[in-house]
């Protein structure tokens, strides 16, 4: 045997032994250290500065350095922020710099049911800063910008009746009023030409948002969509509520909390108990009960609460109902109630409504606006179409079509508009066929609305 | 006294009766004690007490094949321990990935040690088998072994396949879209084909399960089984090729000859002979230390190569598999994109005849190449030909599998991958 040929052997294994263990020490160092471990040692400093007494210093020590989390299973998250925002929940960090600053206004949505990222979006499961706050490749939701954190409140709750979000309902109905239902579908209504809207907040930035309003055609090439001149309040409206359209559902727990009780959800639910039907608003609607027009200056907000818990308690031989409101609804009704001292929200409510201002509210929930105008006055550019480059204005639509036909052609749409010119591309915009979402009574009051359009005393125009 | 420390202290527990009774022969310190020692113990028995010089030289085998079967211990060990946080759930597959990263203590390098071996074993054994051809290992008497070893290629094809789906990423899941799409242009069986894996028409929770159990327990079980056989015939077949084996190596017993009346040992019957026979024993070293010490020294360089690699650079993870998102291009995994290349001209041709007959002609290969010549050297003259055909299609296997990764952008149209790529519109 010859030993020279063994000894080289020994000193290959002293080389890679080493080499191997090195690495294992490095792996094991770099696995070791994770950022959020430096948060957690200011936060027991910081702890340890604000102790008055020895007893509270040494428990201040104490403090464990661990991953904090907040486990939301309904929710499908994990959130994990708590990691190195340890003081959220610590009013004594009021004023505090990030990450130790405290997180007001939690008290309707607690951090143990809700967590953080259900608001402001970002990677919970994370645990370092950039990964954590989303700024990181494939992460499709960076974290929402605080401007638009109102946004967020929209994912769960009716954008109109929040109290807290005026911005989300203002940016509702600019939506509502521009008539974008008329090319995007959202919640299963409206048009087909553009893309559905139900989670585009999820997939767009703000940035690309604003930037596709204005002109888009510059990031979406071939877009149909006409560019949209909005007054920059408006736009940062738009831009806020297309952020709540994230398709976030709200289950279990969360959505048997989601209904604010709001003035709005008064009167949705006002219109569907049928309360028109024994009491009447304006003069119009059931003389059984008495009418409601001052309602809000006889009674009280607790008086009408107990009412819709039990008419017999504050009324006895009230012939009313005991309905079962629960305790939000009949403090939506109590809201609603209240308002009705404002002429406008008494008239509003559809069955008080004649046709044709109930056809103006078909016209506004189909978008139609988008593109015939606002009041179907037109100027919408279609690039390429006979009808001067532009949508048509249906102003004076009752002078070409009676009804009958005027109903047809909501129902079939124009797929085919006739070009200018031949050799350039086919106008992008064109009427969808409304079959399948309208309703016989909606189309009934839409007409009724469009041959209203024709200003008065020009009948004998021809 | 000149003996390490480490090695005084070992023969003391050798010594011992417990450590008899584990190790009975001990750290062997004459000739006849390394013999006993590669016999006694259950882990080296399957090689010889002797070894030729010939097969040690790493300029030969370059230990490829010893490489494939380091990295396949590595990805059970690996495989293992992840199977301990993994769910085959669609739910949260994605989210294990994540806890992996951020709060599992080295869970990460876990997750990048299986996934680089995962490549490199990929790599390797593509190389082992051009080693292989590229002397004529696969001749007689080791045809069958050259069959077994093309069945491994493609186990560790379906290994790294079906591991692939598993992280549920948007990578995961269109290269397995892709990948099971290509299965399904064979005719006739390969939509059955493409249903029965999937589980479906779509890759969904049942692909996933399916994918799961192919990756944790059939796959390496047949691979397991079948590495085994693979190095027992390598030791039964006389170790590896060399130049000077006679050309009549094996002389199959005809027991029809033999007479009929008589006792027979078991040496008379065996097929073959020992590695001893008709070889000059200044060839022959002791595999206690020569072989053994050079197939630890192996191990340890390629588990600090696999370390090195999971320390430093992270296995991929995309957004959340998102079945209504395809990326542009959806591409398969990089040891697929030849393939996928191949399609892209002729869904039928390129995914199936082709590579159809390429598998075909690998495991034919050592029946119709019956050559004796050649044999033990590498890119040796008298196989010019076969050497020549063969590089030609390693050739054209690895220019298609560039061309799919690196110059195939949105639609698969040409890209040059030193461009930037240009912007991906998507439908509007």
């Amino acid at each position: 045997m010859n030993d020279g040929s063994v000894r080289k052997f020994y000193g290959w294994f002293t080389v890679l032994g080493l080499l191997v263990g090195l690495l294992v020490v490095v792996g094991y160092y770099r696995d070791e250290y994770r950022e959020w471990k430096d948060y957690q040692r200011r936060y027991v400093q910081e702890e340890e500065r604000r102790a008055s007494t020895p007893q509270q210093r040494a428990q201040a020590a104490l403090i464990p350095i661990q991953v904090r989390q907040i486990l939301l299973p309904d929710l499908n998250r994990v959130d994990r922020c708590t990691t190195c925002h340890l003081t959220v929940d610590d009013p004594s960090y009021g004023g505090y710099p990030q990450p130790l600053a405290y997180h007001p206004l939690h008290e309707q949505h607690p951090f143990e049911k809700f967590g953080c990222t259900i608001c402001h979006r970002g990677q919970g499961r994370a645990t370092t800063v950039a990964d954590a706050h989303g700024n990181v490749a494939h992460w499709d939701e960076p974290m929402l910008p605080l401007r638009y954190i109102q946004a967020s409140c929209g994912q769960c709750h009716q954008a109109a009746d929040n109290p807290g979000a005026p911005e989300l309902a203002h940016g509702q109905a600019v939506f509502e009023e521009r008539g974008c239902r008329g090319c995007h579908k959202l919640g299963g209504v409206g048009g087909v030409i553009g893309p559905e809207l139900d989670r585009v907040g999820a997939r767009r930035s703000p940035d690309w948002l604003k930037q596709h309003f204005l002109a888009p055609a510059t990031v979406t090439p071939g877009s149909a969509m006409p560019p949209q001149k909005f007054s920059e309040s408006d736009l940062e409206a738009i831009t806020l509520f297309m952020l709540s359209l994230t398709g976030e559902g709200a289950p279990g727990y969360y959505a048997s909390m989601k209904v604010i009780p709001s003035a709005g959800e008064g009167q949705r639910l006002f219109q569907q108990k049928g309360c028109i039907g024994c009491h009447s608003i304006g003069n119009q609607g059931g003389k059984i009960g008495p009418a409601l027009d001052n309602v809000g200056l006889r009674r009280s907000p607790e008086w009408m609460i107990q009412h819709f818990r039990d008419p017999q308690t504050v009324s006895p031989g009230s012939v009313m109902p005991r309905f079962g409101f629960t305790e939000t609804e009949a403090r939506a009704l109590t809201d609603f109630l209240l308002h009705l001292r404002d002429q406008k929200v008494a008239l509003s409510l559809p069955s008080l409504m004649g046709p044709v201002e109930r056809g103006r509210e078909v016209f506004r929930k189909y978008g139609c606006a988008g593109c015939h105008g606002q009041d179907g006055k037109g100027g919408v550019p279609n690039p390429n179409a006979k009808t001067a480059q532009q949508v048509p204005g249906l102003t004076y639509v009752a002078d070409g079509y009676t009804k009958d036909e005027l109903k047809a052609r909501i129902l079939k749409g124009q797929h085919e508009i006739p070009a200018l010119d031949a050799n350039r591309p086919p106008p992008p915009l064109y009427m969808p066929g409304w079959r399948a979402a309208i309703k016989d009574a909606e189309l009934d009051d839409l007409v009724a609305y469009l041959v209203s359009l024709k200003p008065k005393g020009e009948d004998a125009g021809f | 006294m000149n003996t390490p420390f480490l090695k005084r202290l070992w023969q003391g527990f050798e010594r011992t009766r417990v450590g008899r009774s584990i190790f009975r022969v001990g750290l062997p310190q004459s000739n006849l004690e390394r013999s006993q020692a590669m016999v006694s113990s259950f882990l080296l028995h399957v090689q010889p007490a002797k070894v030729n010089r010939h097969s040690l030289r790493a300029s030969y085998s370059l230990g490829l094949g010893l490489v494939s079967l380091y990295l396949f211990l590595i990805l059970i060990g690996t495989g293992v321990l992840l199977m301990f946080y993994y769910v085959p759930s669609t739910e949260r597959a994605y989210n294990v990935m994540k806890d992996l990263q951020f709060v599992v203590s080295a869970g990460l390098v876990l997750r990048n040690m299986h996934r680089w071996a995962a490549h490199l074993m990929v790599l390797f054994v593509v190389l082992h088998l051009c080693r292989v051809y590229y002397t004529g290992a696969y001749k007689r008497p080791r045809e069958f072994n050259w069959v077994i070893g093309v069945g491994l290629f493609l186990l560790t094809l379906g290994l790294s396949f079906t591991g692939y789906l598993l992280p549920w990423d948007q990578l995961a899941f269109w290269a397995i879209t892709v990948g099971t799409s290509i299965a399904g242009y064979a005719p006739v069986l390969g939509p059955k084909l493409k249903y029965l894996l999937l589980g479906g028409n779509v890759v969904g929770q049942e692909a996933l399960i399916r994918f799961y159990a192919l990756h944790v327990i059939v796959l390496p079980a047949v691979a397991g089984l079948a590495v085994a056989v693979h190095l027992w015939r390598v030791r039964k077949d006389g170790g590896l090729s060399r130049p000077d084996e006679p050309a009549d190596l094996v002389q199959q017993v005809e027991l029809s000859q033999l007479p009929v009346n008589k006792t027979y040992g078991l040496m008379e019957l065996a097929r073959g002979r020992t590695p001893q026979v008709d070889q000059n024993p200044e060839d022959q070293v002791f595999s206690w230390p020569h072989l053994v010490f050079r197939e630890l020294l192996l191990f340890l360089l390629v588990t600090a190569m696999v370390l090195f690699l999971a320390i430093f650079w992270n296995a991929p993870l995309e957004e959340l598999a998102n079945p209504i998102h395809p990326p542009n291009p959806a591409k398969a995994p990089w040891y697929f994109l030849g393939l996928q290349e191949l399609v892209s001209y002729s869904a039928f041709w390129g995914g199936v005849v082709v590579p159809g007959l390429l598998v075909l002609a690998l495991v034919l290969l050592p029946y119709l190449d019956r050559g004796r010549r050649g044999v033990g050297r590498w890119f040796a003259r008298e196989r010019a030909v076969a050497n020549s055909v063969f590089s030609l299609c390693l050739l054209v296997a690895v220019v298609l599998t560039l061309i799919g990764s690196l110059f195939r952008g949105p639609n698969w149209g040409w890209v040059e991958p030193w461009k930037s790529t240009p912007a991906i519109t998507e439908e509007h």
